[in-house]
């Protein structure tokens, strides 16, 4: 069960389908572990629903009618067979069909001896969207970012100086928030980061990376 | 109902959580018998407000703004198998189909190619335990009564975030306001709907 979540004006943004789809991809994955995200999401798409209810409607004609009734033998209602839910733990569907296969079937690009990089393609210019992999007490080097970082945790966990995270809990850090994550000793840790500029290593040791790490986005 | 003598103020009937109102009705009837003339009620009703959900604070065209009419009304009676009169009210399940419809729309009108659509970002709910069945329910006639008693400020930041589709940034530019103000009326407006979470850390 995740015990950090996304907070309500994100969940608000999310619901309202505001969010930009790389952003509403990575919270949606929070979801899938957690029930009480989800109950608030379905809360505030009830508050759009009254909001939606409550517009003065505008002139539709009997032309579209028509056309749309026309239209419907090409769509016969779908039918729903009772499908089983997912099992807890397992990895959303949604990543399931970015990633067109297992973790392990993913290009990884290795950033340094304990970080490697698997970049996934949502089609949001705006946003990078990769998953992040950390070997078992592996560290990633101490970073700030230009620009805003969500995180979700889907295997393993990791821990910085704010706190210890585990599956399914959810990360979002302002720009120039500074943090250095350590995976935890027993496993590894595979995350899901959600960017909108390049990470920037702030120790001297990987500091001469700085202009190799271009914004992945798209 | 025995012991009640008062007229119910809602469209709930009764305590299992079953929703018995006309629209869920209909997507019932639509689901299990193809109902033309319950899809052609529902259609009068909806469409007048998908047509207006797609005009406020866009600028879509009218052609464009039928277009989200007709693809909205069509998921409408594809999926009325996916509704669940226990799990969801038949508008909130109206509106949401209609929010993902307008985010393609969007997309599809900026060349913004993506393999996800806006189904997948919002997935089905799961059924909830009777439990929570009661408590959504009460908070959203809690939300529909409340909604009347909103200070004008935070009723139009909420028709700006859901009705137009803006960010809390976006809101806080067209109505030049700092966006902590924005995002402040915002909390206010949900903190009196009563819609918060228990327990919370952010992350
Ligand atoms: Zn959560």
């Amino acid at each position: 069960m995740a015990k950090y979540h996304p907070d309500l004006d994100l969940i608000t943004e999310y619901a309202a389908g505001s969010l930009p789809l790389a952003q509403a991809a990575c919270l949606s994955a929070h979801l899938n572990y957690c029930e009480q995200c989800r109950r608030t999401a379905g809360q505030l798409e009830d508050l759009g629903a009254t909001l939606f209810d409550s517009l003065q409607g505008e002139t539709v004609g009997d032309v579209q009618l028509n056309a749309v009734l026309a239209r419907l033998d090409d769509v016969p209602p779908l039918s729903y067979a009772k499908v089983e839910q997912p099992l807890a733990g397992q990895t959303p569907a949604l990543l399931q069909r970015l990633m067109k296969g297992e973790f392990a079937d993913l290009v990884w690009k290795k950033i340094t001896s304990t970080l490697s990089i698997s970049y996934l393609s949502t089609g949001d210019p705006g946003y990078e969207f990769a998953l992040y992999h950390i070997k078992a007490g592996g560290k990633i080097p101490e970073h700030t970012h230009k620009g805003s970082e969500m995180t979700l945790i889907l295997e393993g966990g990791f821990s910085d100086a704010d706190g210890t995270y585990h599956q399914g809990d959810f990360l979002y850090r302002e720009p120039s928030d500074v943090h250095a994550p350590t995976a935890l000793q027993s496993e590894d840790c595979i995350c899901l980061a959600v960017l909108d500029a390049p990470l920037k290593f702030t120790g001297w040791k990987h500091r001469w990376m700085n202009p190799f790490l271009s914004l992945n986005a798209g | 109902m025995s012991e009640h003598t008062e007229t119910p103020k809602n469209d709930w009937q009764t305590p299992t959580g079953r929703r018995t109102d006309e629209w869920s009705e209909c997507l019932t009837l639509i689901s299990q018998k193809e109902d033309r003339a319950a899809f052609t009620r529902l259609f009068r009703h909806f469409a007048p407000l998908i047509k207006a959900f797609a005009l406020s604070g866009s600028n879509l065209s009218a052609t464009v703004a039928d277009e989200l009419v007709q693809e909205t009304m069509l998921k409408v009676w594809q999926k009325s198998g996916a509704f669940n009169p226990e799990k969801a009210a038949a508008s909130t399940w109206v509106y949401t189909i209609a929010r993902n419809c307008r985010t393609d729309m969007f997309r599809r009108l900026n060349k913004f190619d993506t393999p996800l659509a806006g189904d997948d970002v919002y997935p089905d709910q799961e059924a909830e335990e009777p439990f929570s069945q009661l408590q959504s329910r009460r908070s959203r006639e809690h939300v529909r009564e409340m909604m009347q008693e909103l200070p004008p400020d935070q009723a139009q930041i909420l028709a700006k975030v859901y009705m137009e589709g803006k960010s809390h940034a976006e809101a806080a530019g067209e109505l030049d306001l700092p966006l902590g103000t924005v995002k402040s009326r915002v909390r206010l407006a949900l903190q009196k709907l009563q819609i918060h979470m228990e327990n919370y850390s952010y992350g």
